[in-house]
């Protein structure tokens, strides 16, 4: 009997350690040849969009070409794989990373010193001239798609949505438990949110915020006003100073009832509403006086990608006027490239919305803002 | 026969003098995974924390990440938080497994199978699954709320989003290795001891705190000190159902280093966290090596 154990337990050993070698060489093997390796921060949506139409058409026009379209899992999922990226960088390894979707490239520190992302300014793309120069925000990402935060409410319950950010906090105060966002670093509508709040305490003044002007000293005061303002409505939020988990949560808050509106984004709402998740009376608005902070979602390539080429071939593509057109009638976004490279019947159509910027905020405040925001807005430390 | 009796009283290194290399060789490749891929990461993320940069370039040893936790309100709060969530979930797995156990143990009907699977489905349903579909369920006008007020009961308060909302969720997700551990236990009560102690009259309340739970004492211990080190770390499930503040220290950590960027005091509170869960990898350890003993003298 003894003996018989032994047997297995060492049959077992030979086998555990056979496919742990096979573990270890595997993730040592280089990534497939012509295999696009491709994660994504946002949401669903977005890759299905890039399922449907990006994929199928690159695929088409590069033969033996496969985009791995791969679901990042969150902001700090994607830090990770930057990271990966960034150590594969250090040991001039394969990360087996092709393409970075709607991620900065100012996390892990030190990655942009190191020359970890490709610089689009000097990759010599095709359609680069076309790109809107108000929406490139650094020359290591290079944006594909705008979406903008709205206003996401119940049309039974609110027959005329607020028009400025005033009404706004006014409607909220009337409201109380009607009104819900999700934290800032959960979802990127909460981070919106708080970013027009701060816009709006500081006079709307876009130019006082930029990539490099940040300092504790400089934000102080800022944030302050930000805090009183954030303090002051939190009572009136869902569950008297409540905030969801994300964007999708705050969507479901809106579809159950439990709320009259909150703040989402705007291709997430039309996506809701076309499948029928939330009433049928919800209705999406935009702030007049100045909209909601947006932004344009990128792509980074890492320098030392084993396709860098191809995905700066792909890169090159998503900015084509073809794929444009499709971000604004698919994905119900907004065109990274001038409006007047688009298709004459699209920029007619979308004339009115061709008008409105969307404003965007520098992401090296954010780590110092979402956390100011934790302390001093979400806890209750300060109220007792 | 002679031999296996005379065998047994001997000590173990003794009955088996040449297994010893082959032995170590056995463990050779796991102890040489852990230690590089984990003790030596672990460690050097430990020695980061007290061997830093000072202002003028430098590296010396500083405290200061960890007087600023334990100075910091916030922080503490947050730890406290975990402290508070992870007793009350662990409080209430025992209350509710321990009767699922039991039963499990003498019943002998076909429910009881029915019981077990039930119990153990948690454990094939993926978290971020169960988390949606918590919200959906117990969130406000969810399921239970609709249910609730058909029969008349109002004025019901969702947990989502209260510190109530991860308890029930990890409560979901814990409970089918907490069930296992405790019918493991269980199973290995003697039945005559039982009737034995039914013969003389023992109440069933007294066979249960006489008999039962000290013969399941070591798989009470296992189970709370494992529980322990998993509930304690859980990001997702408090990030997704608890409330905003005080966070748990897992979406704390996470938040720490991944959104306010700032690897040095994340590493710090991961370190807390980790000597923390010493203490309950050390009961667990110590029970452990308890049993081991008594087995050997048996």
């Amino acid at each position: 009997m003894n003996l018989k154990r032994r047997d297995f337990l060492r049959g077992s050993a030979a086998v555990g350690f056979g496919g742990l070698t096979a573990g270890l060489l595997g993730s040592t093997a280089q990534a497939a040849p012509g295999t696009l390796d491709i994660f994504f921060n946002s949401d669903t949506n977005v890759v299905e969009f890039w399922a449907a139409a990006i994929k199928p058409a690159f695929e088409a026009a590069n033969p033996g070409v496969t985009l791995n379209l791969v679901s990042g899992g969150g902001g700090a999922a994607m830090g990770a794989l930057s990271e990966r990226a960034f150590a594969a960088l250090q040991t001039k390894t394969d990360p087996q990373v092709d393409m970075m979707e709607a991620i900065g490239p100012y996390s892990p520190v030190g990655a942009i010193e190191a020359g970890l992302w490709v610089d689009f300014s000097t990759t010599g793309l095709a359609n680069i001239g076309k790109l809107n120069p108000a929406v490139i925000n650094n020359k290591w990402s290079l944006p594909y798609r705008g979406s903008q935060v709205v206003m996401m409410y119940n049309g039974a319950k609110v027959p005329t949505p607020p028009k400025t950010f005033e009404e706004l906090v006014a409607w909220i105060k009337a409201n109380p438990g009607q009104f819900a966002y999700a934290r800032p670093d959960l979802g990127d509508s909460g981070a919106c949110f708080i970013e027009r709040a701060l816009q709006e305490v500081t006079g709307r003044n876009e130019a006082l915020f930029t990539n490099e002007n940040y300092s504790d000293d400089y934000a102080a005061p800022m944030f302050e006003k930000l805090w009183v303002l954030l303090k002051d409505i939190a009572p009136s939020l869902y569950k008297g100073g409540e905030y969801t988990g994300g964007n999708t949560p705050s969507i479901q808050l809106l579809a159950s009832g439990a709320i009259s509106m909150t703040i989402a984004w705007s291709d997430m709402a039309l996506t809701a509403m076309n499948e029928g998740v939330v009433p049928d009376t919800t209705a999406l608005a935009q702030l007049q006086d100045m909209a909601f902070i947006g932004g344009y979602s990128a792509v980074l390539v890492p320098t030392v990608a084993a396709n860098k080429d191809l995905a700066i071939k792909l890169s090159d593509f998503l900015i084509s006027t073809d794929i444009q057109g499709k971000v604004v009638t698919d994905l119900g976004g907004f065109p990274a490239i001038n409006w007047s490279e688009m298709p004459a019947e699209l920029a007619a159509k979308f004339a009115n919305v061709a008008a409105t910027s969307i404003p965007s905020f520098p992401g090296p405040w954010e780590a110092h803002l979402f956390d100011g925001w934790y302390r001093n807005v979400a806890s209750n430390l300060t109220q007792g | 026969m002679a031999d296996t009796l005379q065998g047994s009283t001997v000590t173990p290194s003794k009955a088996v003098p040449k297994g010893r290399p082959y032995g170590l060789l056995f463990i050779a490749l796991p102890v040489a995974l852990i230690v590089s891929f984990l003790f030596f990461p672990a460690l050097k993320s430990i020695f980061g924390t007290i061997w830093v940069k000072q202002p003028d370039g430098s590296y010396g040893v500083s405290i200061a990440t960890y007087q600023f936790f334990f100075s910091d309100a916030y922080s503490l709060a947050n730890l406290a938080q975990t402290l508070w969530t992870t007793v009350v979930t662990m409080v209430m797995l025992i209350a509710v497994n321990l009767p699922i156990a039991i039963y499990l143990r003498f019943s002998k009907s076909k429910l009881a199978i029915f019981v077990q699977v039930l119990a153990l489905f948690p454990m094939f349903v993926p978290g971020i699954i169960i988390v949606y579909a918590l919200i959906r369920y117990m969130g406000p006008n969810g399921l239970l709320q609709t249910l609730l007020e058909a029969v008349g009961i109002f004025g019901f308060q969702s947990p989502y989003l209260t510190p109530w909302g991860p308890v029930i969720g990890m409560l979901w997700d814990a409970m089918p290795f907490t069930l296992l551990v405790l019918t493991a236990g269980m199973s290995a009560i003697p039945t005559s001891a039982i009737e034995a102690a039914e013969d003389v009259g023992a109440s069933p309340m007294r066979i249960l705190f006489s008999i039962i739970l000290p013969q399941i004492k070591n798989s009470l211990l296992v189970v709370t000190s494992l529980n322990f080190l998993g509930l304690f770390g859980q990001a997702f499930m408090p990030f997704m159902l608890g409330p905003t503040s005080p966070e748990m220290m897992g979406p704390f950590m996470l938040r720490t280093f991944s959104s306010v960027r700032d690897p040095l005091q994340a590493a710090t509170q991961a370190t807390i966290v980790f000597a923390l869960c010493s203490l309950a990898g050390l009961a667990y350890v110590r029970s452990i090596a308890r049993r081991r003993a008594q087995e050997v003298v048996k």
